[in-house]
């Protein structure tokens, strides 16, 4: 039901076909292959991100990558300096499109208590951005807590782009970025 | 050319701030004035405002406050004699009258309430404050000494430790619809000759009930406020919630000294009085709408678990609604969280049927606290007498001049107590400053607190000072 909230490719494949015109940077480009290859699924390389991030996987501003079992990823890129931070995060969950799950704790006086709850809520009504039908999400966790995050699926899977909400970009400003990167992302197949 | 008195020189300066600047005159650009129903003439009580309209959102009845807020505080500086003092007190209450002259004490009129400080009943009325402010016969009971309604404030668990707890002589609460009359209601008290002012405070409220964006989220939006966009788009306050639902609300009188029998005050000179807490909240929109989803926003508001439809802004609060002790221990020992509005009913609701002294019959359950709080853009006041010390800035920021009426001071501690987890039977649910199980306490920052004593209408301009020593 969760994954319910989420868009979904244009079935126009109008975003593929942009996605074709459009060319992952030939320094960026063996690092999301690799990550393709690597999960045997189809993965999208930003061609725009935000100054002065590059989407290079290892790159200066590169957070690393993480893989799940379950084949799942996560890239992550980020900068910070005196006090402003520009953060933004790709993820992929081949094979499935609900919303993933993430332990939530609480502590009611020494009791810790551990609830799992969708790692992506506060869903908008979804739209259209650059023939990707997105839902946008507004509170999210972990590695996306803050930040203002976009959900799609694609042939029966689920993939996210999320940006930090934080000097020097506002919420306006986040979603102008997230416009931006969806218009310029590039699908990489597996090899 | 005449030196101007330090007097002078304040006055002048709030009196600019009272008009509240371009920010504060989109609230009648942007906000629509609601019809309002005639009052029958001016009541005892200073802080009852009649002709407040009830709407229904999602089948629940709410009270549409005034649009338009402002709060003068200041110091006196009055001579101690006899004759001065009546003499300030003519000139006052002068003031007040012409101030309502012509006007009903509805939203669509103007409400003047003149509320006054420790300080005040200690410089210029120790004997006669000590023979005539009420005892808390609650409170007297339960500490075995004697404790008046009117009481110090207090830094309460949650506050940040550099809260500053004020030491004014007065304030002043205008309330209207119409921005004119309580700019101009400012102005009139700031000529006083023997008020200093230490602060103005400004702000607004007002829901979408009419459709449309509400006045609050137009403010944020319009002042670039963080999170200002995460606002929904018809909600009351900053916070995304409806505040005014009518059960949720004391009625108008319970709030009063003597009704609820919580003081001796009945038949006394401060019989048709209240108390009134004022506080300056800060609000992290951003953190509220991008940490805590619906779910979290709704269970850390209200009462976790409380069903919601999705997205909904006005939930019931009535009798039906009230959370025992027990029940907001259990569920926080079940899921970590309190909620804002269930842990207050602990204390703030009627444990049973009480006939008031005013001879309504108040059912259990009902709501004691009568609220008057407001959104505002001041950080923290729209003008400070102090401005280092109020730690002043021009950047808008959002927030709320909470303005409570309970019978006592010590009602008001008990409310906010059991806010933070301090419960009527004791138990201190065992919270950190700040933890996130607290919810929407976790996004608030109070920066200044004071009690206040509301005399009754009569009493309203210096109170006790024609009364022997």
């Amino acid at each position: 039901m969760l994954g319910s909230a989420c868009g979904s490719v244009d079935s126009s494949s109008k975003a593929e076909a942009k996605s074709t015109k459009l060319s992952c940077p030939s320094n960026w480009r063996p690092g999301w292959q690799k990550l393709a290859n690597r999960i045997d699924a189809p993965v999208y390389c930003p061609a725009w991100i935000p100054d002065p991030l590059t989407a290079q996987i290892g790159g200066r501003w590169s957070t690393g990558v993480s893989v799940g079992k379950d084949r799942s990823y996560l890239a992550g890129f980020i900068w910070f300096e005196k006090g402003s931070e520009i953060h933004v995060n790709l993820r992929g969950y081949p094979g499935r499109t609900t919303i993933p799950k993430c332990r939530n704790d609480e502590q009611a006086g020494g009791k810790r208590i551990k609830t799992f709850i969708p790692c992506f809520a506060d869903a908008k009504k979804p739209r259209t951005v650059a023939g990707y039908r997105v839902t946008l999400y507004t509170v999210n966790r972990d590695a996306d807590q803050w930040h203002l995050l976009y959900a799609w699926r694609r042939n029966g899977s689920l993939y996210t782009l999320s940006e930090h909400v934080a000097p020097p970009f506002g919420y306006q400003r986040v979603v102008q970025n997230l416009g931006h990167m969806m218009r310029s992302l590039v699908l990489v197949q597996p090899q | 050319m005449p030196r101007l008195t330090r007097r002078e020189l304040l006055a002048g300066a709030a009196a600019g701030a009272v008009a509240g600047g371009a920010l504060y005159e989109l609230v009648d650009r942007l906000g629509q004035t609601p019809s309002r129903a005639a009052a029958a003439g001016f009541p005892k009580e200073q802080h009852v405002l009649d002709g407040l309209r009830v709407v229904t959102d999602d089948g629940i009845e709410v009270l549409v406050p005034p649009l338009h807020h402002r709060i003068v505080t200041a110091k006196l500086r009055v001579d101690g004699d006899k004759a001065s003092l009546i003499s300030a007190q003519k000139e006052l209450a002068r003031v007040l009258d012409s101030i309502e002259e012509g006007r009903e004490p509805t939203p669509a009129g103007i409400g003047v309430t003149a509320a006054w400080g420790l300080p005040y009943f200690d410089r210029f009325v120790p004997k006669q404050a000590a023979a005539h402010i009420p005892v808390d016969l609650r409170a007297t009971r339960g500490k075995g000494r004697t404790i008046k309604a009117l009481t110090p404030s207090i830094r309460f668990p949650s506050d940040p430790r550099d809260v500053i707890l004020e030491a004014n002589d007065v304030a002043f609460l205008v309330r209207s619809d119409d921005n004119e009359a309580v700019v101009d209601a400012g102005k009139k008290l700031l000529a006083l000759g023997f008020l200093e002012p230490t602060s103005v405070r400004a702000g607004f409220a007002g829901g979408g009930f009419e459709g449309g964006m509400s006045l609050p989220k137009r403010m944020a939006v319009a002042a670039g406020i963080p999170g200002a966009d995460l606002v929904p788009h018809t909600s009351e306050l900053f916070l995304g919630f409806t505040s005014t639902q009518k059960a949720g609300l004391g009625p108008t009188r319970i709030a009063n000294l003597e009704t609820l029998g919580y003081t001796n005050g009945k038949g006394g000179y401060f019989d048709g009085g209240t108390h009134m807490a004022l506080s300056h909240i800060f609000e992290d929109l951003e953190a509220w709408y991008l940490t805590f989803d619906f779910r979290d926003r709704v269970d850390t508001t209200f009462d976790p678990g409380m069903k919601a439809k999705p997205g909904a802004q006005t939930l019931a609060q009535g009798p039906r609604q009230v959370a025992s002790v027990h029940k907001v221990k259990r569920k926080f020992h079940k899921t970590g969280m309190i909620g804002h509005s269930a842990s207050l009913q602990t204390t703030s609701r009627l444990l049973e049927d009480t006939r008031g002294s005013d001879g309504t019959l108040y059912r259990k359950g009902t709501a004691i606290p009568h609220r008057a709080d407001f959104n505002t853009l001041d950080n923290p006041f729209a003008w400070s007498s102090e401005p280092e010390a109020d730690a002043m800035s021009d950047e808008p920021a959002a927030g709320v001049h909470f303005v409570v009426f309970n019978p006592t001071s010590d009602d008001f501690r008990r409310n906010r107590m059991a806010m933070d987890g301090v419960l009527p039977d004791g138990t201190r649910l065992p919270f950190q400053r700040g933890a996130r199980g607290q919810g929407l306490n976790s996004v608030l920052k109070t920066t200044h607190r004071q009690n206040f004593l509301v005399p009754p209408r009569r009493h309203r301009s210096f109170p006790l000072v024609e009364l022997p020593a």
